[in-house]
């Protein structure tokens, strides 16, 4: 969910930007250095940012018909990591807030914290410990998605509920309205979108599996299981 | 599929005037309305960059109001929920809900309408610039600044494949739909999840063949991006001060009502 441009008081849109810039200027430094190692990256992440935003404006069908869209970070969180997902978050934001109206400048820096920084790195945790801890990878692509779409909520409204304290139950209060109106609504969303993820996973699986090889997603000997179990 | 702003920046009659000059009316806009303590600042700014991207960009105006009215739905829910939970002092009205008393004080009411026309003022400064610059024409002020090239490369290639996949999607979106693949919600969800797969399978491979080719073609790293001069016009500039000054006396002026 995006934080529209203005919506945030003075404290607050310069806070949310101290917090992204250096995390942002350390994907930066990761990715100068991924692509001084391997030059053949640079066109990779770009179609993969061009991906991310193409999911993220279509339609996801819902049963409320409340239109809502995919974040589609979560995916690229699991694939090439916080770090890189961040920075490719920061410019797909911008082309949203300039391209959709979706978001906003002074708002950048909060949205860039819900959905680049700490609703992918929360999807990223998860995926690698549950695979760590030998769960099935697609109900782990399920969980770790859906849980970073749904965290990305209840971070924008803490942001909101920080900005505006409610006058009886302070910062607590009005994070309490914000989230049951934002974050409970959501819920559906999300399960949506790790399904979603899931099953394009299946397909990939299938289809182009030496791709999450290369990312360093699943091993050899995993996507081997994986389509042994399909068969 | 949403409206790419984009479209129309790149036909709009503002598209060849000074880059900086847009970015500088911008930003002010957006950091007066966002600093300002009364509503009349943001609305003003509001009114003045509606009328500029309607009168000197031309914009179809029934266009325009529709992409105005995008962020209602976050905007209508969120600003209800500070005007009753924000503030205190005398409720102007309350109701009991299950045994809760909800009200709307004075300060709640006044913050929503701060931060509702601050939205207003943000959201059209924002749009005066989606719609007269093209990104294109941004991307060589961004080249100006200290941002690393890898980025700035990866934002390029990024916004050239954003339109060749929103093509493809599309067309398999049509394509799929003709054949009644969004009937109900179980074929939409199956529909939805194939045109994702298919569009990651295919984003890869262009991926791949653009490094193939852009190798063929001596591509080391850097590619190199002309931007012509544009001085700004003297019309223009007065134009741009009375905005600044008008924006800026009333803002002074405004500082002392204390809404909050």
């Amino acid at each position: 969910m995006h934080v529209f441009e203005g919506f945030l008081p003075s404290p607050w849109w310069q806070l949310w930007f101290v917090f992204s810039i250096p995390v942002i200027l350390y994907g930066m430094y990761k990715l100068n250095k991924l692509v001084s190692e391997r030059r053949e990256v640079v066109p990779l992440l770009a179609v993969a940012g061009a991906f991310i935003f193409v999911l993220s404006s279509l339609k996801l069908p819902s049963v409320t018909g409340s239109s809502s869209h995919p974040t589609g970070t979560g995916m690229a969180a699991i694939l090439f990591g916080p770090a890189i997902t961040a920075v490719l978050g920061v410019i797909v934001l911008l082309y949203q807030a300039l391209f959709l109206a979706h978001g906003g400048i002074t708002t950048l820096g909060a949205n860039t914290a819900s959905m680049a920084i700490i609703g992918p790195l929360v999807a990223y945790l998860f995926y690698r410990a549950a695979a760590k801890s030998g769960m099935n990878f697609y109900l782990n692509v399920f969980l770790a998605t859906a849980i970073a779409d749904w965290v990305t909520y209840v971070v924008t409204s803490a942001q909101l509920a920080l900005a505006f304290p409610s006058a009886e139950g302070g910062i607590l209060g009005s994070f309490t309205a914000f989230a049951t109106v934002f974050a409970t609504t959501q819920v559906p969303l999300a399960i949506m979108e790790g399904a979603l993820t899931a099953l394009i996973m299946k397909y990939v699986v299938q289809i182009k599996s030496d791709v999450l090889v290369d990312l360093d997603v699943l091993t050899t000997s995993a996507v081997t299981k994986l389509k042994e179990a399909m068969e | 599929m949403a409206h790419i702003l984009d479209d129309y920046a790149v036909l709009s009659p503002l598209r060849y005037k000074n880059n900086w000059l847009k970015i500088a009316i911008v930003t002010f806009g957006l950091l007066a309305g966002v600093s300002s303590n009364s509503p009349l600042v943001p609305f003003l700014i509001a009114i003045c960059m509606s009328f500029a991207t309607l009168y000197f960009a031309k914009v179809p105006a029934s266009f325009y109001f529709r992409i105005l009215a995008a962020p209602a739905g976050f905007v209508i829910v969120s600003v209800v929920i500070i005007a009753f939970f924000f503030g205190e002092g005398a409720k102007l009205f309350s109701f009991d809900v299950f045994g809760l008393t909800l009200g709307v004080s004075k300060a709640g009411l006044d913050m929503a309408l701060l931060v509702f026309a601050r939205t207003l003022g943000g959201m059209s400064c924002l749009f005066f610039l989606s719609l007269t610059t093209p990104m294109i024409e941004l991307f060589s002020v961004l080249k100006a600044t200290k941002l690393p090239d890898s980025f700035l490369e990866i934002a390029m290639m990024m916004y050239r494949y954003i339109f060749v996949f929103l093509d493809v999607a599309v067309g398999v979106k049509y394509a799929q739909s003709v054949r009644l693949g969004y009937k109900d919600f179980k074929t939409s969800f199956r529909s939805m999840v194939m045109l994702g797969t298919n569009l990651f399978i295919r984003s890869w491979e262009q991926g791949e063949k653009i490094y193939v080719s852009m190798n063929a073609r001596c591509y080391d790293g850097k590619l190199i991006l002309l931007d012509d001069k544009r001085p700004v016009e003297m019309p223009e500039l007065m134009l741009t001060l009375a905005y600044f000054a008008l924006v800026v006396l009333t803002f002074y002026f405004t500082r002392t009502v204390s809404v909050l």
